[in-house]
């Protein structure tokens, strides 16, 4: 674990130097919400559950759950998800290193 | 990623349904071997309906299959299932093919032809012109070399000054520039006389130039010398000289006008009545029977282009004739009435060829009363420069 994080802050400051964008640079999810009806999620992994009221989607570094209705996924391709619908909710779970 | 749903659209795609427990499952596989996926929709808790492009469809296979869900294809959308659609119907597409191909066939043919700036030349002349150089409606107009047929025409002719042949679309524009045809300017340096152009009484000479042959108080004809070419001195004889100067005159102008006490009178009784005919070129198909119902009718023809869009003239027109019924009705003049209108329609006559109202000196109405008739003649007298230069001929 200590190897793989000192290996993270050698590309974080190359990262820094080149100033790259982090969400190309990384695994890092980007998140975008328009409005209360349209979210467009980047750097996704995978689905873990669709329903038209909750989607959990996991990504790189956690969890990301969507609550709302008539949720649906406009779009899908390998990395970004375009979801429309009314969304009441969006709740986080952060992966925690032990 | 609008683009790949476009993408999509061309090459065409279907809408799915997928039936099973594990749909989250298919639609990771679906994301690892790349699959684009579009308005997915849960429509119950074990089904997801979404659209899929036709290559990927069959991709969805094995997937299905590992994931044990149930593909059912619900609608296909796109053009080769568009296409596909009217195989059986070759007649259509061929039929539509031809009018597609036939109206750009049409488009390359000059329907129409706009004469513009003409103003004493003739539009039948000017049509004439263009038909000797190749140019008239139903000519193709590939190949078409209109800076020569300008060319041509501008050399033949000499009172066109510039023409200019503007094509839009099957609308041919010929602009016409006339030459004003100047007057034949005698040189300074040749012998003239000053004639007159009028007949008139003369009221003033000023001669600048040569002797005058004529006096206040005389009364000319029309081409009579005014003032003379020559100069007689003592010693040298007879000299001709260029001859100039001004010439003013009383010049008389006079209308007569005839008003019948008893006239008829034509009176629309305002009943119209249409009848159309279709013209293709030379082609005419009468819609209706030719005949009005009326027993007394002017008729008034209209021809009206058919066109596609601003300036895509087809060669079919629309012929409108329009029966407008009158009647005849008996009208009788006071003496007082019909003097008034006599009076009316000659000066209107005279006002248009008098030009210069500021010189009108005088205006004289003679009356004369018949017994069913007045005649009236009004005349303006008006001071006019009568004088022309006339070149002097051994």
């Amino acid at each position: 674990m200590a190897k793989r994080r000192r290996e993270n802050k050698i590309q974080n400051k190359v990262n820094k130097l080149l100033e790259m964008p982090a969400e190309i640079s990384s695994n890092i999810p980007k998140i975008t919400i328009l409005g209360f009806e349209k979210m467009l999620i980047e750097n996704y992994k995978a689905i873990l559950e669709y329903q038209d009221f909750y989607i959990r989607i996991s990504t790189y570094i956690g969890i990301l759950n969507i609550n709302g209705y008539e949720l649906n996924l406009n779009e899908m391709t390998t990395d970004d998800l375009l979801i429309t619908g009314k969304i009441e909710g969006v709740d986080f779970e952060t992966i925690t290193e032990e | 990623m609008y683009f790949k749903i476009l993408l999509n659209i061309i090459l065409g795609y279907v809408t799915i349904e997928v039936e099973g427990y594990f749909i989250e499952r298919f639609m990771n596989y679906c994301n690892s071997q790349k699959i684009f996926l579009w308005n997915l929709k849960r429509t119950h808790s074990t089904k997801v309906i979404f659209n899929i492009g036709i290559k990927d469809f069959k991709k969805l296979k094995p997937i299905a299959k590992k994931t044990k869900c149930k593909v059912k294809m619900q609608k296909k959308k796109g053009i080769p299932f568009f296409m596909h659609k009217y195989k059986k119907r070759k007649i259509f597409v061929i039929s539509f093919l031809l009018i597609i191909l036939s109206i750009i066939a049409l488009s390359n043919f000059i329907w129409n032809i706009e004469i513009t700036g003409n103003e004493t030349i003739e539009k039948a002349e000017i049509l004439n012109l263009l038909k000797e150089n190749n140019f008239e409606i139903g000519k193709c107009k590939i190949g078409m070399k209109t800076n020569e047929i300008v060319q041509q025409i501008r050399l033949k002719r000499a009172d066109i000054a510039w023409i200019g042949i503007q094509i839009n679309g099957t609308n041919a524009i010929v602009k016409i520039v006339e030459a004003d045809v100047k007057p034949d300017i005698i040189k300074e340096d040749e012998y003239c006389n000053l004639v007159a152009t009028k007949d008139g009484m003369i009221t003033k000479v000023t001669a600048q130039n040569g002797t005058p042959v004529v006096k206040e108080g005389d009364i000319v004809t029309k081409g009579s010398i005014l003032v003379g070419g020559w100069l007689e001195g003592k010693y040298t004889g007879t000299r001709y000289v260029h001859a100039n100067g001004e010439v003013q005159a009383k010049v008389w102008y006079s209308q007569k006008a005839k008003i019948e006490l008893n006239q008829v009178q034509k009176a629309k009784t305002g009943q119209e009545e249409n009848k159309y005919s279709v013209k293709i070129n030379n082609f005419e198909i009468n819609l209706s029977k030719r005949v009005s119902k009326f027993k007394k009718y002017d008729t008034i023809e209209t021809t009206k282009k058919l066109k596609l869009f601003s300036n895509f003239y087809l060669p079919i027109e629309i012929h409108t004739k329009t029966f407008q019924e009158y009647e005849d009705r008996q009208i009788t003049y006071t003496q007082e009435e019909a003097k008034n209108i006599a009076i009316e329609e000659a000066t209107k006559k005279l006002d248009e060829m008098v030009q210069n109202k500021e010189a009108i000196v005088n205006k004289n109405v003679n009356v004369e009363n018949g017994a069913d008739y007045i005649e009236v003649e009004v005349i303006y007298e008006v001071l006019e420069n009568i004088e022309a230069k006339e070149k002097i001929v051994f």
